[in-house]
């Protein structure tokens, strides 16, 4: 492994409310690669969106560290201006956020901030539209409101990628997406990865859109870090996942469904791809015996 | 089946009053044209379809949450655009929404249950019993005492079928009931839905974009651009998987697998939708 992005050590977080204290995050270490697509699963409840407000200084460690980029993030100082900048989060429905009279005024908000020249504003607002599939002599002088409800999503991440950020959070991304606004989605997501080596960090209950996007999954349950590993890992393990609430993704739970009734499918068998011809190849083998 | 329908809904058109003064073509911002559609007592309805297809407007016509501008709508031979019967039918056809939060109002889960009961100012014993009733049904007579917000999402949405179980209905809509949830609790409350189907024999419609929640259902409608475009038996609407991908719906993997292995010759049952029924005709 390269220079992690972000590695947590002993992290705990407790939140304080009156005398009521609640261990939200219990002694989570983990390192996330630079330039990877990671997500963060478990239940409502299991802490991932308590961890992930780490990552930009919105939430404070009670105990232990945590190197994000660079900057160190403890209980108390710390360069947090800096580390928000670098590090963009989408939050869940970001559409409802949306103010601007114009998609180009929406998104030049935060460039807006930033201390810039009226043409560098200007070229990271133009430059976010584009990454997002919303060519600017089309979409910047429409309102936002009169979008539908895939592209007014698009418009909020465009306006996080104006900030030009190291790290993109983005927590349930999809929710409430048809079929075709998250194919798109998707496909902006890995494009801002890949082009311009975004480290893309998903919060997501869907496995399907987990099973697809990431390279590194890390499963919370109760606070604590359970497992972590590629999703082809993690989804060929069943008993563990559904202890701690979860589901493999349909495919996945076919396949295993298949194994227990004694089809010899390897365990490298992941996509849909993989199973269609393993299954082909079962069939023909079968045939040939029967013809023996 | 029977011969009158609990829900019959004939030649209805409908627009939004918004896009009504709007002066773009008046023909693409029907959100329903010319939609009939009976629905029996006791059946399973899945309504399926991509965001603004006009699902959710049609599921809000079932129970006079909007009137047509053409056309009528029936609930229990009551007529929904006369507004004295809207209690009536309200009574007979219940509805829970995609964020159980907002139909959510006491600061504990039995209160909750009781409101339109106490609304509608029936007596305390009587009220206490359905509340209880209602309850067991769906499972969270042990969270009776908790303020909602201390409830999961799962057990917040079974308390909202709760508090509309307590009227009696003959009818519950679910819409897009599970799509905040996640995918165990998702299940649990479709799994709950087909219990009150067959323990209660409620008449189920259940709204939905998820072909793996239609599949289980006794029959599916498929809407795009306000129009039922599809209909039938789930194995007789899932066997044309081009034409669902083409109306931006979400092909399951077990049923694209499914697919795949039948147009290389191996025989796979068309009515193997789920997960394990599909793994039992593999390994057949």
């Amino acid at each position: 492994m390269t220079y992690p992005i972000i590695s947590v050590k002993n992290l705990y977080h407790t939140y304080q409310s009156g005398p009521l204290q609640k261990a939200a995050l219990v002694d989570i270490t983990m390192e996330i690669e630079r330039g990877s697509c990671s997500a963060i699963i478990g239940v409502t409840g299991s802490g991932k969106s308590t961890l992930v407000q780490h990552f930009n200084g919105l939430l404070r460690p009670t105990s232990g560290a945590l190197v994000v980029d660079g900057v160190n993030v403890k209980a108390k100082g710390g360069d947090l201006k800096t580390l928000r900048q670098r590090v963009g989060i989408l939050f869940q429905f970001p559409e409802s956020q949306l103010f601007g009279h114009t998609v180009y005024a929406d998104v030049a908000f935060g460039p807006r901030r930033l201390n810039l020249s009226k043409s560098e504003v200007r070229t990271l607002v133009l430059h976010a539209l584009d990454a997002v599939g919303l060519p600017p002599r089309q979409f910047a002088q429409r309102s936002p409101f009169e979008l539908s409800g895939g592209q007014r999503r698009r418009v909020a991440l465009a306006g996080i990628l104006a900030m030009s950020p190291k790290i993109l959070i983005l927590d349930e991304p999809t929710t409430g997406l048809d079929a075709d606004g998250r194919a798109e989605f998707y496909q902006y997501i890995l494009h801002v990865q890949q082009k311009d080596a975004v480290t893309v960090i998903l919060v997501s209950h869907d496995m399907s859109e987990v099973a697809l996007l990431a390279d590194q999954l890390f499963v919370l349950h109760n606070g604590h870090l359970v497992a972590q590993g590629s999703p082809r890992a993690i989804f060929t393990q069943d008993t563990m996942l559904h202890e701690w609430g979860l589901i493999e993704p349909p495919l996945s739970e076919l396949l295993l469904l298949l194994r227990k009734q004694g089809l010899a499918i390897p365990e490298r068998v992941f996509t849909l791809d993989e199973a269609s011809s393993v299954l082909q190849e079962l069939r023909t083998i079968q045939h040939e015996r029967n013809n023996v | 089946m029977n011969a009158t329908p609990l829900i019959d809904i004939h030649q209805i058109t409908y627009t939004y009053p918004l896009q009504m003064k709007a002066n773009s073509p008046a023909q693409s911002l029907k959100a329903l044209q010319n939609v009939s559609l009976q629905i029996q007592p006791g059946e399973f309805l899945a309504v399926l379809g991509h965001n603004g297809s006009g699902k959710s407007t049609l599921a809000q016509h079932c129970n006079a949450l909007l009137i047509p501008n053409t056309g009528h709508v029936l609930v229990a031979g009551l007529d929904t655009s006369d507004k004295i019967l809207h209690h009536a039918i309200r009574d007979c056809v219940g509805m829970i929404f995609q964020n159980p939060d907002n139909q959510i109002i006491a600061t504990v889960v039995e209160d909750d249950v009781a409101w339109a009961l106490a609304v509608r100012g029936l007596p305390a014993t009587l009220i206490a019993e359905r509340v209880e009733q209602a309850m067991t049904a769906v499972g969270i007579s042990h969270l009776r005492k908790l303020p909602p917000h201390r409830l999961s999402g799962g057990q917040k949405q079974r308390l909202a079928i709760a508090g509309v179980l307590a009227l009696r209905p003959q009818c519950i809509i679910a819409d897009e009931a599970t799509s905040q949830l996640d995918p165990l609790s998702r299940r649990e409350i479709t799994a709950l839905l087909h219990q009150l189907h067959q323990e209660l024999g409620l008449t189920i419609i259940q709204v939905t974009h998820l072909l793996e929640e239609a599949a289980l259902a006794q029959r599916v409608i498929v809407m795009d651009q306000g129009r039922i475009v599809m209909e039938g038996t789930p194995s007789v609407v899932f066997s044309d998987i081009e034409r669902l991908r083409q109306l931006s719906l979400a092909i399951p993997e077990p049923i694209e697998l499914a697919d795949r292995l039948r147009a290389s010759g191996i025989t796979i049952s068309r009515e193997a939708l789920t997960v394990e029924a599909i793994a039992r005709e593999i390994s057949r």
